[in-house]
């Protein structure tokens, strides 16, 4: 395969992530269609068909957005035809291309992915994190490890764990309880313990041989 | 529970659904689609009443929203969710409805009810609430963020704990909410105060009782009694009881005063008793020898003055008699003499009166002729001339018109006026002759009584001679009595001189027997007083001893009685102090009791306070702890990873930032970042486009429910498409796909449009074997009755690229 620069590092990208090139030009129900490359997923991506269009050299006449829509929608056609649910996405490499290629969103994903002005090296490649940000829909999804204390029961479990143990659970157990009604609830649910407490006092002052 | 799938979901009258329909759910991506109004959200809502028990979303808006779920037409209803799983069979959750609300049900364990529902389940209120949160920039506790991260991760508990025990901190907020507490502060000040103020007075008891054992023990020590004064006040009682009376004082006090009258008495005697006796001999016999030598002088003269003055009586002591008789006599010659001049007096001047008033008598006479001389109406006629007069204008008389010039005596003009002048003359000497008739009748008048009067007052030659014989007698006696003034003066002073040495003679008598009296009385008190008489001493020596001895036993009594009455005072005093003292302390010891309980419960109740404290510090601590757990890095990567796949074209992330500074009521702060790397500033609100804060919202969820373990692993999605554009849904249809495919969420999306349905079923077609697709289109049957088809698609081998 010879491509841009921009082509080649876009391609081993998809490549790593388990595309695998077609041969061009992509033959569907009898016809041709060119493109600079063409790749298809595998697995759960297995109906992705991916077609990359190198808008800086302009091969096919890909400068042209009006040309690029026509094929793309006669690759659209073709499949519709033959009962393929494959699935086109469209990668512009490159300057964007003239016309209108706003309307080419309509028939399949269009992704563009733009020679960057920083983060060039001196081999004039890009940086290879750019260009995955631009195509990352295309790429496998990594989720990062969960850590352990994610799974540490909910909030109010943590919170009663975190209490000092060996404490009265009157106040706790109101607390937490009330906290289900809101704010004012709690007030209310603690100063009802704190009076419960303060009243068994004031009941021992009613005690009899206490009569003053 | 390993791998758990949501097998289907049967809805009977819940909500917007009409009658039974059961939805199968055994697939790996579930499309529902249907018209706004046509049960959509009641699907997906009825799943998770089954799962839960609850919707939390309503539930958030209208806490009694239980009844509102039955559908209107309907009296009953019920939902059933079968979920399955790896280790076991199928598991029925369901919910039952009546018009009371939720009557029964079997829900998922609550910590898995709680992931459904914070992590699972993305209703459209939940995805608003999103939204809001990044329109609205506020970083405080009430922002529409701090209520999305405290519903999600369960801590809006936490603030309403947090804020519901602020009053604990400051015990003067305390005092507001706690009723009681100010109460038994009051009741505990209180009761010290007074305990206090109790155990002052008890102070100055104390001093009080103190000063009465020194006053009693003085008391005792002056009886000679051998008692404690810390011995019992009964006991001390009898003691003084036990002593013998002293009642001789007053018997004393009568001697003392008794001696003292005999020792004035005694002063007293000295001086009157020498002399006179021999006086008095003399004086007598001085007297006797005046009287035999001047006696009958005396009596003569007494006689003579006596005759004179015959209505005076002479007092008999001589000297009085002397000047008297002296003063009587002066005053009978000067009045005899006087009498006899005026007498003699009158006489003459009678005789003048007489000869006076004759010749007045003549001299008025003479008056009286020449005033019947004299016209009496001079003066009228006169006057009545004078008027005439102007009416004289000829010689005819005015009045009798007769010619005067026949007259021939001048004219009349003339003639009259000298008529006028010559009965005016006569006027003038008429009057001047009346007021010498006035003098002289007067004059006449006035002798005629002064004779009247001399005449009546004439005093006959018989009186005046013996008024001239009074005179000449008494001239004569005071004459004499002046002769005989040495004598009478020299009798007076012997007379005196006896009845003086007679009266001292008496009083000596008198005061010699009572001398004799007293003394006896000396000898009896100085014997009852234990005193020798001694017959050499003085009595006044005597009394003095004796007076000592009385004296020093009087004192020694006075002494006695006053220690007894002190000691029974001061014995009162101690009674009732002690008693006193007694009821304060009882009074203090109660005061203080109450004040002890009363700072018991305060402190136990400081304790539960302690504790709410710290219930509320852990509160915080722990969802800090949280937050910072769930807001981490992790969370932001897996964030910008999801956004970015979605927005590719946009520069900017949303991200969270956990403040450092902030040590209390700790928030996530959104911000944006720069996509390159270095925070942008600002809220997604004002940097994200309508369209890419939908992504953020969205994404934000599916990031936080691939964030965390999981437990269940379904996403369920209520039309999550609202305002993305079609660059958007391509790129969230191939987001779905990853998430079923690559990561194995069972995921159900709802969606209103026909287009984006067609769409997302196409993308999310099975894409490998065992790979699956259930599409439930929701409609109204006939009857209006809710009907849902379902369709399940199953992998098919696209052949097209297979060769290339």
């Amino acid at each position: 395969m010879t491509g841009t620069p921009l082509v080649d590092q876009i391609r081993r990208r998809l490549v790593e992530a388990g595309y695998r090139d077609l041969r061009t030009p992509l033959r569907v129900a009898g016809v041709d269609f060119e493109f600079t490359a063409a790749m298809q997923g595998s697995q759960g991506r297995g109906l992705d068909l991916v077609v990359l269009i190198d808008t800086t050299t302009g091969a096919h006449g890909d400068r042209e957005g009006d040309r690029i829509r026509q094929r793309i929608e006669g690759l659209s056609r073709a499949l519709d035809v033959t009962g393929s649910r494959l699935v086109v996405t469209a990668i512009l490499a490159g300057a964007a291309p003239a016309g209108n290629v706003d309307a080419l969103s309509e028939i399949c994903r269009v992704l563009r992915v733009e020679p960057f002005e920083h983060g060039r090296d001196a081999s004039g490649t890009t940086a290879p994190e750019q260009i995955a940000d631009r195509i990352r829909i295309l790429l496998p999804l990594s989720i990062p490890d969960a850590d352990s204390a994610g799974d540490a029961g909910s909030a109010l479990e943590q919170l009663r764990r975190a209490l000092p143990k060996g404490g009265d659970a009157r106040v706790v157990d109101a607390v937490l309880e009330a906290s289900r009604e809101g704010a004012a609830a709690v007030t209310t649910a603690v100063a009802g313990v704190l009076d419960g407490e303060l009243d068994r006092a004031s009941d021992a002052n009613l005690a009899p041989g206490d009569g003053e | 529970m390993k791998n758990p799938v949501l097998r289907s979901v049967d809805v009977t009258n819940f909500r917007s659904v009409r009658g039974h329909v059961h939805a199968p759910l055994d697939a790996q991506v579930v499309l529902v689609h249907g018209e706004n109004g046509a049960g959509k959200t009641s699907l997906l809502a009825a799943i998770e009443l089954a799962l839960t028990g609850a919707v939390a979303s309503l539930r958030r808006a209208d806490p009694t929203y239980a009844p509102q779920l039955l559908h209107r037409s309907a009296v009953s209803g019920e939902v059933v969710a079968t979920v399955g799983a790896d280790e076991d069979g199928d598991r029925r959750h369901h919910a039952t409805l009546t018009a009371e609300g939720i009557v029964a049900g079997s829900a998922l364990p609550r910590e898995l009810a709680a992931f459904f529902g914070e992590r699972s389940y993305l209703p459209q209120s939940l995805l608003n609430q999103l939204l809001q949160i990044y329109q609205e920039s506020s970083s405080g506790a009430d922002s529409p963020l701090a209520r999305f991260v405290g519903e999600l991760l369960g801590i809006d508990r936490f603030d309403a704990i947090e804020t519901g025990l602020a009053p604990l901190q400051d015990v003067r907020n305390l005092r507001k909410v706690v009723d009681r507490w100010q109460v038994v502060e009051l009741e505990r000040d209180r009761a010290d105060r007074l305990a206090q103020d109790e155990r002052n007075t008890l102070a100055g008891i104390d001093e009080g009782i103190d000063t009465a054992k020194a006053i009693l023990g003085r008391a005792l020590a002056v009886l000679e009694l051998a008692i404690k004064t810390d011995e019992a006040p009964d006991a001390i009682d009898a003691a003084l009881a036990g002593l013998q009376q002293e009642d001789g004082l007053e018997r004393l006090t009568d001697r003392r005063r008794q001696l003292g009258s005999i020792r004035r008495e005694l002063a007293d005697a000295p001086a009157a008793a020498a002399g006179p006796i021999r006086d008095a001999a003399d004086a007598i016999a001085a007297y006797s020898r005046w009287e035999s030598a001047n006696g009958q002088a005396l009596e003569a003269v007494r006689r003579r003055v006596a005759e004179l003055l015959p209505d005076s009586a002479m007092p008999p002591e001589i000297p009085r008699f002397a000047d008297e008789a002296a003063r009587a006599l002066a005053s009978l010659n000067t009045r005899s003499s006087a009498a006899a001049a005026h007498a003699r007096q009158d006489a003459a001047r009678l005789a003048e009166a007489e000869a006076e008033l004759d010749a007045e008598k003549v001299r008025l006479k003479s008056i009286e002729d020449e005033i019947a001389l004299l016209p009496s109406r001079a003066a009228g006629l006169a006057s009545a001339l004078a008027d005439i007069s102007a009416y004289i204008e000829s010689e005819t008389c005015p009045v009798c018109e007769r010619d005067y010039g026949e007259v021939g005596r001048g004219p009349l003009a003339g003639h009259v006026h000298d008529r006028v002048r010559t009965l005016s003359t006569s006027a003038d000497r008429l009057l001047a002759l009346g007021r010498t008739r006035g003098d002289a009748s007067a004059a006449t008048s006035r002798l005629a009584g002064e004779t009247d009067l001399l005449r009546a007052r004439a005093v006959k030659a018989e009186e005046l001679a013996t008024l001239d014989r009074q005179a000449v007698d008494s001239q004569s006696l005071l004459a004499e009595l002046a002769a005989m003034a040495p004598e009478l003066a020299e009798g007076g002073r012997l007379r005196a001189a006896e009845i003086a040495a007679r009266r001292a003679d008496g009083d000596r008598a008198r005061r010699e027997a009572s001398l004799v009296a007293s003394r006896q009385t000396v000898a009896a008190f100085a014997a009852a007083a234990g005193l020798t008489t001694d017959e050499e001493l003085e009595p006044i020596q005597a009394i003095d001893r004796i007076e000592k001895a009385l004296a020093g036993e009087a004192e020694r009594l006075e002494r006695r009685l006053s220690a007894r009455r002190q000691a029974h005072d001061a014995l009162t005093a101690i009674r009732a102090g002690v008693r006193r003292r007694d009821e304060i302390v009882a009074v203090a010891a109660g005061q203080e009791a109450i004040a002890n309980r009363a700072r018991d419960a305060l402190r136990r109740a400081e304790a539960l306070r302690t504790q709410g404290r710290a219930l509320r510090d852990t509160v915080d601590r722990v969802r800090s702890a949280i937050i910072r757990r769930e807001f981490n890095e992790r969370l932001n990567r897996l964030w910008r990873d999801l956004f970015v796949r979605l927005a590719p074209g946009e520069p900017f992330v949303p991200a969270f930032r956990i403040p450092t500074t902030v040590t209390r009521g700790l928030q996530p702060k959104l911000v944006t970042a720069h996509r390159e790397g270095g925070y942008a500033g600002g809220t997604p609100g004002a940097m994200l486009s309508a369209g890419n804060l939908n992504t953020a919202a969205l994404t934000l969820f599916i990031a936080l429910h691939l964030s965390v373990p999981r437990k269940l692993p379904w996403l369920i999605l209520d039309d999550p498409v609202q305002s993305m554009d079609d660059v958007h849904i391509a790129q969230f249809a191939a987001l779905l796909r990853t998430l079923s495919k690559e990561h194995g969420r069972q995921v159900v999306v709802a969606v209103h449009d026909r287009q984006l349905f067609d769409y997302l079923r196409l993308e999310l077609s099975p894409a490998f074997p065992g790979d699956s697709l259930i599409t439930l289109e929701l409609t109204r049957g006939p009857r209006l009755d809710t009907r849902c088809l379902h369709r399940r698609l199953s992998f098919q081998e696209e052949m097209l690229l297979a060769a290339a």
